[in-house]
This record gives structure tokens, sequence and C-alpha cells, in this order.
């Protein structure tokens, strides 16, 4: 793994791919290089996550697919929120933000004399 | 980050209640596809991991490299898609049907491989569960159906008991009384058997089972004829009554189902009848009245409306919706009791009942046999059962180990015992299924087997009941039998059995116990099924080749009913006369006769006499006997010997002096001290005493039937002095008796041709005929048997096979110090044979209790059963022997030396 990337921390993938989908359809490629860039490379999805997990959300009712065709013009699985995984999406995306500004917050504390 | 995810409740309450239908639609739609169009989704997969592996080499590409390393480098960062395809796979079922999935799958697999096991699991709980349903089925649909009338329940047999006959018949007089009473209770019909002769032209002629009813029968029994009309009220007088009813089942086999048969003229009995219907085809249930194929009104003259004496009538009642039971028995035991006072002189000693239509039929001793059928079939169901925990305990004692490690880091009882479970459930279902099929067989093969003379036959409905039956016996026996062992394997101690070392449980002495009490309570059953069937057979053959009074060899009989035009007596007579001589003038043929009944079967003619020079009897304590009418040459023919005086001869005419012949027990009862040649008999409860003399004294015969009713005495009286339109005709021939039939037949058909013989064949075959239903018995109980003592050898043989395994070491040590094979296996042959034996035992017991249930319904039967008993257990003991010695013979290959170093 390169220096500059991290371990995704267990559980954040759905949310990342919830937050990835919720503004287009893409396929499994391009989410993760969305990941990617929008981390500055910083966060990585490996193929073997990243695929059980779009299914288990597609299972979920979280998000669908559709087949569709890549830029490339070759045929694509494209993933697209539903409607419950909005709600989902925005929930999870509470209750992240709202635990890490805590953790933020401890770890920031100055120490009381 | 598994903490910060919320649970799934928390969520629920975040998105409130709001459902959004056409999403949730769309999703299970999705998700069911994923289950079940499987193939399509394993392609959609590899076509998107596909996609993303040529994404990435096209990457790679962009960066410089060339193709293959492009392709290389990118097969590796792709890595092993086997290893998550399965993740990806579980994702698309539910979560819990991925684990249950997961289970089975597991469970078939172990199971798979150990198939000696599964197979033998299989068909023991498939042939025990099977039989049992077979039984359980003939219980539903003799017992828990209702008749096929509406509100069965309303219905009551009406019976006058007397001291002969609980269900005794009743006069035409009597019964019209009632029915002139009957507001108070309902309605009442009666009906009586009358079999009837078919001739027309282009049919050769053939007699149909028939029944003369009261117009209102079918109306009692709220039956409507599926074609055609019921009868009306006047159809009872003289004249109106040549009008016939068809079964449909009749319907469908002498006129093809033609629905035009209303209105058509039949000639019956010789006289033109119209059909004026055909009954709906839940009428030929076998339980009630199923055998009947042609219905006449009974049309009674001036004479008969006012007779007492011909007790000639069944009585049926339907109780009106206000009447309780109770009311409708007082009232008829009420009219009963005023009969008995009123005329004492036929009624006394006779009491009236109404008894519910369906017990009647049932009877208590249809359902004992029934019950003790079905326990015996669960007997089978036992034994296979402990087989099979037998089976298990082994099986589970070879995991114990493995049982010890898991639980050793922590596994709870629930998940060591899932996969046990999950075997059994397979098993059961296994079972279950192979059980329906043997099932299914052996209803089938009974169905047939009890088909009845006029084609009425036992149909085994495969409803609901039966399959919650099997499936439930199924499921209980397997999940009980298979987690006793795999509980008793949970209570060993963990450390105990690691310290034990590599070789496996040896079974410590609890599980000894548990093994010998499976094996001696499968001898025990065994004991039981064999016993039972054993006094079957013997009972049945007893009664098959009982001669007892008469001679079988070479008799020829069959059954003729002269038709109407033979209404008078001189004309029977004349008949006779001429079917005697005919017959007689045959070369081939030694001599013929015909008699009321046969001396093979029950005499149904009960009466009551006097004897001359003697007081008489209060009312109801006359001496009884059952009677034949015969003509001239029938002791000849049937081979019954005269003991004292002489036979009846030609002097024996219609308006000569009435004689007598009675039977050897009768004489001897009657006239203890004295010659009863010459002494005289009156027939009781007529208006005037007509006394006849007894002229003779002849052998007791028995009736080969399982229940030959309550009366001993038999008296034989000519039968030109009371001629009978119903005739049992006897046919002693010379050689080949088979061959003489169509000559018979033949020479009736010249005497009439409208006179059809039935049943005409030799009386061994015709007496086979009669016990079948026996013999159904006998078969069934022979194949529990047969089973039960199979599946019984096959446990002791595997318990001391194990045992055997067990001891090796001991053994060896034992030969090694100095002990020689013959002592080796004395100690196994006895260690074995000890449970047969104390299984016999017990089992005598319950043994007994079926030979009493037999005899009860059967008091006929010889059931003379210590001799059975003891070669029972006899058969028992060697079968245990010979199990036991197969695996103590290993005991003469074994070597020491070697036995020891495997240690």
């Amino acid at each position: 793994m390169d220096k500059g990337r991290k371990e995704l921390l267990q559980g954040t993938l759905d949310l990342l791919i919830l937050r990835t989908l919720s503004g287009a359809s893409l396929h499994g490629w391009d989410i993760a290089k969305r990941i990617a860039v929008v981390s500055k490379d910083r966060l990585s999805l490996k193929q073997g996550s990243l695929y059980p997990a779009l299914h288990r959300l597609e299972g979920r009712g979280w998000i669908e697919a559709e087949w569709g065709v890549s830029d490339a013009g070759r045929a694509a699985k494209f993933y697209r929120l539903t409607k419950r995984g909005r709600k989902e999406l925005n929930a999870e995306k509470e209750q992240w933000l709202s635990f890490a500004s805590a953790v933020a917050s401890v770890l920031k504390m100055k120490e009381i004399e | 980050m598994a903490f910060v995810r919320l649970r799934s409740g928390q969520r629920a309450e975040n998105e409130g209640d709001r459902v959004i239908p056409r999403d949730r639609w769309r999703w299970l739609r999705a998700t069911c596809s994923r289950i079940f169009r499987r193939k399509k989704h394993e392609a959609a997969l590899d076509a998107e991991l596909q996609f993303h592996l040529q994404q990435l080499i096209a990457e790679y590409r962009a960066e410089g490299l060339s193709e293959r390393d492009a392709q290389l480098f990118a097969q590796r960062e792709f890595g092993a898609v086997a290893a998550y395809r399965e993740e990806i796979r579980d994702s698309w079922r539910p979560p819990e049907l991925a684990d249950l999935w997961r289970t089975f799958r597991f469970a078939a697999g172990s199971l798979a491989r150990t198939p000696g096991f599964t197979l033998l699991a299989i068909v023991a709980l498939g042939f025990g569960v099977g039989g049992n349903t077979v039984m359980f089925s003939g219980f539903n649909s003799i017992v828990l159906k209702p008749l096929p009338y509406p509100n069965a329940a309303q219905l009551d047999s009406i019976d006058r008991a007397t001291p002969q006959n609980p269900k005794g018949r009743v006069s035409p007089a009597d019964f019209l009384d009632l029915q002139r009473e009957s507001q108070t209770y309902g309605q009442i019909a009666a009906y009586m058997p009358s079999d009837a002769t078919l001739s027309e032209p282009g049919h050769m002629a053939e007699v149909a089972s028939g029944l003369r009813i009261s117009p209102n029968f079918f109306a009692t029994l709220a039956v409507q004829p599926r074609l055609g009309r019921d009868f009306r009220p006047d159809e009872n007088l003289p004249g109106k009554d040549r009008l016939v009813i068809l079964s449909e089942r009749y319907w469908q086999k002498r006129f093809g189902g033609d629905p035009d048969v209303v209105g058509r003229i039949i000639r019956i009995d010789g006289e033109p009848h119209q059909i004026i219907g055909v009954l709906a085809a839940s009428f030929n249930d076998w339980r009630h009245l199923g055998w009947v194929n042609l219905f006449r009104p009974i049309a009674f003259d001036h004479q008969q409306t006012r007779d007492r004496h011909s007790t000639i009538l069944r009585l049926i009642g339907r109780r009106a919706d206000n009447v309780s039971r109770s009311a409708a028995e007082n009232f008829i035991a009420n009219f009963g009791a005023r009969l008995a006072k009123d005329f004492p002189e036929i009624n006394a000693g006779t009491a009236w009942h109404a008894v519910p239509l369906a017990e009647s039929i049932q009877g208590k001793s249809a359902r004992s046999m029934l019950g003790m059928l079905i326990a015996l079939s669960g007997f089978v169901l036992l034994i296979a059962c402990s087989n099979l925990a037998n089976l298990l305990l082994a099986r589970t004692i070879s995991r114990a180990r493995e049982f010890a490690v898991r639980s050793a880091l922590g596994a709870s009882r629930m998940q060591l015992l899932r996969p046990v479970v999950t075997e059994l459930l397979l098993l059961a279902v296994a079972g279950g299924l192979f059980a329906l099929v043997v099932a299914r067989w052996g209803a089938d093969w009974l169905s047939v087997r009890s088909t009845g003379e006029n084609g009425e036959r036992l149909v085994l409905a495969f409803d609901w009941r039966v399959f919650g039956w099997a499936a439930g016996a199924a499921l209980v026996t397997a999940i009980v039998f298979g987690l006793a062992p795999a509980l008793f394997a949970l209570r060993l101690n963990v450390n105990d059995t690691l310290k034990s070392g590599a070789r496996g449980m040896t079974g410590g002495s609890g599980h000894r116990r548990f093994r010998q009490l499976l094996i001696v309570g499968q001898f025990a059953l065994a004991m039981i099924l064999l016993a039972g069937a054993a006094i079957c057979i013997r009972g049945v053959d007893e009664l098959n080749h009982r001669r007892a009074g008469w001679d079988s060899e070479r008799l020829v009989t069959g059954t003729i009913i002269l038709p109407a035009r033979y209404s008078h007596p001189a004309k029977i007579t004349a008949f006779h006369r001429l079917i005697i001589q005919r017959l007689e003038s045959v070369p081939g043929i030694a001599s013929a006769s015909v008699s009321s009944f046969t001396p093979f079967f029950n005499w149904s003619d009960t009466r009551k006499y006097f004897i001359q020079g003697r007081d008489i009897p209060r009312p109801g304590h006359e001496p009884t006997a059952v009677v034949n009418t015969v003509s001239l040459r029938y002791f000849e023919t049937v081979g019954t010997r005269l003991l004292a005086g002489r036979l009846f001869d030609d002097a024996d005419m219609a308006g000569s002096p009435k004689t007598f012949i009675v039977s050897q027990s009768m004489a001897s009862a009657l006239f203890p001290n004295e010659n009863p040649i010459g002494h005289h008999l009156a027939q009781a409860g007529g208006t005037d005493l007509q006394w006849g003399e007894i002229v003779g004294v002849v052998a007791d015969v028995q009736s080969v039937l399982p229940d030959p009713g309550p009366v001993t005495f038999q008296l034989y009286q000519p039968m030109a002095q009371e001629p009978r339109t119903y005739n049992e005709l006897a046919v002693r021939t010379g050689e080949a008796p088979a061959a003489m039939i169509d000559t018979i037949r033949n020479v009736m058909m010249e005497l009439d041709p409208d006179l059809p013989v039935r049943q005409l064949q030799t009386a061994d075959a015709t007496i086979d005929r009669a016990n079948y239903q026996l013999a159904v018995l006998r078969d069934m109980l022979s194949a529990f048997a047969v089973l039960g003592l199979g599946l019984a050898s096959l446990g002791i043989y595997g318990v001391i096979a194990r045992i055997m395994a067990q001891r090796t070491n001991e053994f060896a040590i034992r030969m090694a110090l100095g002990a020689c094979i013959r002592d080796i296996t004395r100690i196994v042959l006895i260690s074995g044979v000890k449970l047969a034996l104390l299984g016999s035992v017990l089992g005598l017991i319950g043994a007994i209790a079926v030979g009493r249930i037999l005899v009860a319904r059967n008091p006929a039967m010889q059931l003379n059963s210590l001799p059975v008993l003891v070669a029972t257990t006899l058969l028992l003991i060697v079968i245990a022997l010979v199990a036991c010695w197969l695996p103590a013979r290993r005991a003469s290959q074994l070597s020491p030396a070697e036995a020891l170093r495997a240690e």
C-alpha cells in the first residue's frame, strides 16, 4: 500500500459509496476512481471490498443498478442511489460528522490543570 | 468502525414508518431474481468484474506499460476473484438465508460422506413411518372420515337385541308400529337384504346384490339419486313395487354409465322392473351398504303387515333436530319394553337399542383392531428409530473429540448441536418422502387386497391428515431419537474425552447401558410383532383348513336364487328334484343337493324349539338352534356323517309328518341320558305348535368364519317340507372338480337359462376367499414382523460388532494370556444373547396382549398361543445368535501381537 493512502476504517465504506453515488449514477470503476481523486489518493478502494459492498447495498435496497454504456463504449453496470439509500446516507452522514467532531474535540482538548 | 454504525432498530426509527411502495417492490423483485435466477446473476457479475479489469488494463496501458505487463499488473491488483465472489453471492441472499444455506450444505455434505449410514437411516425411517402411515390412513378412512350422508351424526342403527344376537332384526308389524309412533323421534326406515337375478336379452343372467327398502329409506339417509327420482311413499304396495334404483358402481359396470338408463325396463327375478334412479358415487362407500347394487321397495301385503314372527328387517333412524341422543335411546328402549310386555312369546328377553350409525358400523372390535394395527406398525417404527438412535450414537461418539475441542474453544451448546439438528432435519425430510412412497404403495396393495365380492373397496384417502401424520412422525422420531444420543455426548466431560486418547471413545458404561437398553427394547418389540403375526398366521391357516363334520375334497358349491315364478312350494320342490336328478345323471358327478346353507359358513336361520313331554320353558329360555333346510342327498354330498337313526328320504314330503335331524351336540345336550331318536320338537312362537320327530343324529359341522355366532345347536329339516328359493348348490364330483364346473353350469343353463349360478367354484376356493380380510390382516402382521425382525437383527449385529471392535484390546490381552478363540467367542455370544433373551421375555407380555385382542375379535380362531410363543422366542434367540456370531467370528482372526501393536 502506498505511503499516503490510508486503510479505510471499517464501516465507512458504505457511507463513502453512498455519498459518491448521491450526485450521479456510476459504475464500480468510477466509484473507486472518484473516491481516490476526491480524497487526494488518501483513500483507496480495493475491488475485493468494493464489489461485495456494492452488492450488499443493492441487496439492502439502498442502491439499484442498471446496465448502460461506459464512456469508452463498453457495457457497464451503473449504480444509483434509491430513496431509501438517500435517507440512509443522510442519517449516516449526520452520525459520522457528529462522531468525528466529537473525537476531534477530545483529541484537541486543552489539558485542564 | 462497527460501533459507529447504527443498529437496524435505530435506523428504522430514523426512517419512520413511511414505506415507499415502489422502491420496496423493485427491491423485492430484484432480490427474488437474485435468489432464483442464479445463472443470469453469475454471468452479470462476471461481466461487471471483467469490465473493471479491462479498465485497469487500460489505465496501466495509458501509463505506458506494454500490453503484456499491463495485463499482468492488472491481474495482480485485481487479486483472487474467487475469494470475494462467495462474499458477493452471500449478499444476494438475505443474511439468514445465506447462513441457513451454508448450514444445510454442510450437513448434506457430511451425510453424503457416509452414504451407508444415510441410506440405512432413510430406509429405516421410510419403512417405519411408511407402514405407520398406511395404518393411519386406514384409521383415517374408517374411523375419522364421516359417513357419506348429510348430518350423519343424527343417524341411528335401531337394533332389537336378543339373547342370541345383539344386533337382531325386527318384524314388519313391529316396524310399522314404530314408524307410526316415530313423530317424537324423527324418521325411521327399514331395509332387508334381497339379492336379485338380473336377466336381460343379450346379457348372461347374473345375480346382483340387492336390498329391499322402505320408500323413505333414502330420505332418511338424506341421499338423493344423481339421476332420476327416489321412491314415492305409496310404492310399498304390492303391484306398485316393480321399480329399481341402481348403485353408481353397478350403473357403470352393467349399463356403461348410460345417462338414459332411467325409464328402462329390466328383468329382475323374471319380472319386468323399471329403473327410476341411479345413486351418487358416494353411496358406494364400503363402510355402509356399499356392497349393494340394486334397491327395490319392500311391499308388505295385508298378512305381512300383521306379522310379528318373521324378524327380517333392519332399521335405521334419523333423529329430528330437537331430539337428543338420550331421548332417542329412551324412546326406542321404551318401545322395545312395551313389545316385550305385549308379546312376550316372541319378545321375551329382547331389548331395543338406538346406536349411532357410525359406532354401530365400526363396532368396538374394529376400533380395537385398528388401534392394535397402528400400535404394531408403531412398534416397527420404534425398532427403526432405536436403530437410528444407535447409528447416531455411534456417529456422535466418533465426533465426541470434535465436540470436546469445540466446546473447549467456547462453542455454545446450540452451536454444537446445530449441525446435528440440521442433519436430522435432512434425514427426516428424505425419510418422510420415502415413507410417503411406501405408504402409497402399501395403501394401493391394501385397497386391491380388500376389494370385496361386489367390487366395493376400501379407498385409503391421502388427505392432509395423512400427510401431516407422515411428516409429524418422521420429524418427531428423527429429532427425538437423533437428539437423545447427541445430548448424551454433550454431557461428557471435556477433559476426560480429550484425555482418552486418539482411539476415540470406547463408550463409557453409560453409553453401553443406553445401547443395551435399545437392543432389549428392539427385541421386546420384535417379539410382540413376531408372536402377533405367528398367532394370526396359525389362526387363519387353521380356519381355512378347518373341515369339521364335512368333507371338502372334490366338492363344488354355488348359489342359486329361484325367481318369482317358482313362488309355489310344489314348483320349487319339483325344480329341486329336477336339479338333483339331472346333475347326478352326468358322468363324473357322484351326488348333488341343495340346501339353505353351506356346511362351512354360518347359518343365520335361528329358531327356538319346545320339546314334547317337557315343561314349556319361560319365554326367552327355549333351546335355540341354527337351522339348515336341506334337500335329499345333502348329507351324502357334503359328507356329513350320520351317527344314529336315518337320513331324510322320499317319505319326508310336503304333506307328511314333519321330521328333523339334529347335530350331535344338540342331541347330547337336550337328551343327555336317552335316545334322541323318536323325540318330538316344535318351533316355538307360532300360533299352533307343529310337532316333528327327530329321525337322525349327525356330526357337528363347524363354520370356517372367525365369528360363528353364539348358537351351537344345529338342526336340519327337509327342504320339501319348507321349500326355499335361496339355495346353496352342492355337487360332489368324481375326479378333477375344477373341470366339472363348466359342465355343472351348462346343466343349470339347460334347466333354466334365466337362472345364474353365483360363485360356482370348489368349496376350498370359496373358503379361501371368504376369509380374505383375515388374510389381509395376516399379511400385514407378517410384513410388520419381517420388517421388525430384520431391523432388530441389524441392530443387534451392529451393536455386537461395535462392542467387538471396542474390546479388541481386551481380547488380544486375554488371548496373549492363554485364552482360546472359543472363550472369546463365548464371551461375545453370551453378551448378545443375554440381551435378546431379556428382550424376548419382556416382549412375551405384549405378545400375550396381542393374542387376547385377536381372540376377542375372532372367537372361533384357534389361537392356541403357547407353542407359538415358545417357537417365536426360540426363533428370536437363534437369530440373535447368528447376528452375534458373525462379528464374534472375527475374534478368531485376531492376532494378539498385531492388535496390541496397533494400540
